[in-house]
């Protein structure tokens, strides 16, 4: 068996906010997500899985503790170091898609590639083929508001995987979507599953969270339950 | 490089999105540049003309009038023919010509014009024989008086060309004029003489052929005409003294452009005002720039938070504006310059100006537009840059 290696971890992890009234968001949290991990983080509002999220991914740092991606501990990184990790190793799937009105479909998942060094040939071909895994060759020179929700939603995550991440981080993915096009999401969440890769969805509905291999249950601030889903 | 090609390139596709709002943007740095410009285009013209001529005349011609030792022009003051010279080894002076007018001379192209003539009566200039290269003016027509007509003191004349037009003189034509009854052969015309429009209806003669013919006394002349290319004025003011040598002759210089040159400078007071009121109008431009990029900011705020997710750090997203702010005070101050000339050249053709345009004032004025830009753009590319990604994409 292959052994699995940690691509994001939190080490007791604390996040408060407000300075007068400390507002406690997060309480020594720990959480290792590990290569090929297919997972969920469910909660109901308030749980403190959206502040969780916002650290996994580099936008936030947190009180205390530590959040290491890979091998590196991200903590003591300044804007620059911590902002091209992210860029690196995480991408971002919103319940909102997110993509930038005036781009099109293309340029809206070039826009992860920009300030990297390639070509503009180069930049295009990677985020043609990205399209391609997700179906949307043909609409590729199609503004956001040319898309159908489901269609938009794959952009994004034609957008996220266009730099090869290492975890897939998705807020709330189908929150926005019919259920048809929800289940469509699911099943290609599920198709990014790989050895290398983690993918991660934040969400709030319990049926989504079934669908995943594992299950992290959040409240009031601290991991309640991490679950394990056994295959048949 | 890579880096900056994309930043114009994310900058000039932020712009393009959003056309009217970069109309308005622009709009600031367009009016401030175009109204500095035109003023100034239009000041600058409406002297064009003066300048035009001031540039073809040239500003190196001094005068010299023969005045009497008591500081006045007495009866019939002259300057002593070796003064000439004199005046010829000045450092400076490349050429110097003497005249004399003779009075009472009735000039005629045919006898029976004789009482017209009596009443308007023609110059008759004797002269040295290099005045053409003194004036610098060609000949319309044949040729000016030389060392063979001046040695042989012959009957011969040059006319202006006013004259050779009033007596309906054809070019290359063999004809005679009468003064005072003595027939004279013209030999030449001379093209009109900017700086002394006196001669374009004069005749002239050589010094012996007037001291033969009427009684001049000498061949001193009563006005020299001095070409002095360099050090004009210092040559203007020495010329006195060359002249009297401390004796009783005199001279009083001028020199005639110098009444053009005044009136052809512009009313720089009238200038500076133009200049601080388009001044006013770009500041007003800007702080209109920097207000409405600080609303696009916020308007754009999901974009920010999508671009710092994606690996984009605070200095790019602030540069990414500063860079929209230049692009529009380069398209700006381009486009207002173009305004500007434009008014310039449609005011001097409705009013007959000759157009004037500074070039390094366009550029000028072209790059307080850009600099303009970016400083209004400093405070929305910061607030920009310092946007947190997670209160813009509002998670979950």
């Amino acid at each position: 068996m292959v052994e699995r290696e940690s691509l994001l971890s939190l080490e007791e992890v604390t996040r408060t906010y407000g300075s007068d009234v400390k507002v406690h968001a997060l309480r020594e949290v720990s959480l290792n997500i590990l290569s090929g991990d297919f997972m969920s983080i469910i909660g109901p509002s308030g749980s403190g899985k959206s502040t969780m999220l916002g650290l996994l991914g580099l936008l936030d740092v947190p009180t205390s503790g530590r959040v290491t991606v890979k091998d590196v501990e991200s903590t003591g990184l300044d804007d620059v170091e911590r902002s091209r990790l992210r860029g690196q190793t995480i991408g971002f799937v919103f319940q909102q898609f997110h993509l930038i009105p005036h781009l099109t479909a293309l340029g809206n998942v070039e826009t992860a590639l920009l300030y990297r060094g390639l070509s503009v040939a180069e930049r295009r071909r990677r985020a043609f083929e990205s399209l391609e895994k997700l179906g949307l060759s043909e609409r590729s020179d199609h503004r956001p508001v040319q898309l159908s929700g489901g269609e938009q939603q794959r952009v994004a995550i034609a957008r996220a995987i266009v730099t090869d991440p290492l975890v897939v981080l998705a807020d709330e993915p189908t929150g926005a979507l019919d259920s048809e096009n929800a289940e469509n999401i699911m099943e290609i969440f599920a198709g990014l599953k790989s050895p290398e890769r983690a993918v991660c969805l934040v969400t709030h509905d319990m049926e989504i969270a079934d669908a995943t291999d594992r299950r992290v249950s959040m409240k009031d601030g601290a991991i309640v339950e991490d679950f394990v889903m056994e295959k048949l | 490089m890579s880096r900056i090609s994309d930043l114009v390139r994310v900058a000039a596709a932020g712009l393009t999105a959003r056309k009217v709002r970069t109309f308005l943007i622009l709009l600031g740095p367009i009016l401030g540049v175009g109204a500095i410009v035109s003023a100034i285009g239009i000041n600058e013209s409406s002297k064009g003309y003066l300048k035009e001529q001031l540039q073809e005349l040239g500003t190196d011609l001094i005068v010299a009038n023969a005045q009497d030792s008591l500081g006045g022009f007495g009866q019939n003051p002259r300057i002593p023919e070796d003064a000439i010279g004199r005046v010829a080894r000045l450092p400076d002076v490349t050429s110097v010509t003497g005249t004399f007018q003779i009075s009472n001379i009735v000039t005629l192209p045919f006898e029976d014009a004789e009482n017209y003539y009596r009443a308007f009566p023609v110059p008759v200039i004797a002269t040295g024989l290099n005045l053409p290269t003194t004036m610098e003016v060609p000949m319309v027509s044949g040729r000016f008086l030389n060392e063979f007509d001046s040695n042989n003191a012959a009957r011969v004349a040059v006319i202006g060309r006013d004259l050779a037009d009033e007596y309906g003189y054809l070019r290359g034509e063999s004809r005679t004029i009468s003064l005072n009854g003595v027939n004279y052969g013209i030999v030449g015309v001379m093209d009109w003489v900017m700086l002394e429009p006196s001669m374009d209806s004069a005749v002239f003669i050589t010094f012996p052929t007037a001291e033969n013919d009427w009684e001049i006394e000498n061949q001193d002349p009563s006005r020299l005409y001095v070409r002095a290319p360099t050090n004009t004025q210092q040559v203007s003011e020495e010329i006195p003294t060359v002249v009297s040598l401390g004796g009783p002759d005199g001279a009083r210089t001028s020199v005639p452009t110098d009444l053009l040159d005044a009136e052809s400078q512009v009313d720089e007071s009238l200038n500076n005002l133009t200049k601080l009121m388009g001044g006013l109008a770009l500041v007003v431009g800007g702080v209109g720039i920097a207000n409405v990029m600080s609303i696009s900011v916020i308007q754009r705020a999901s974009e920010i938070g999508i671009r710092r997710a994606l690996g984009h750090t605070r200095s790019t997203i602030g540069i990414q504006f500063l860079f929209e702010a230049l692009v529009v005070g380069i398209l700006g101050g381009a486009l207002g310059a173009l305004a500007g000339s434009g008014v310039v050249w449609l005011t001097a053709w409705m009013r007959g100006y000759v157009m004037v345009l500074s070039i390094p004032e366009l550029i000028g004025w072209g790059s307080v537009s850009v600099a303009v830009a970016v400083i209004a753009g400093l405070y929305p590319s910061l607030k920009a840059a310092r946007l947190e990604p997670l209160e813009t994409l509002r998670l979950g």
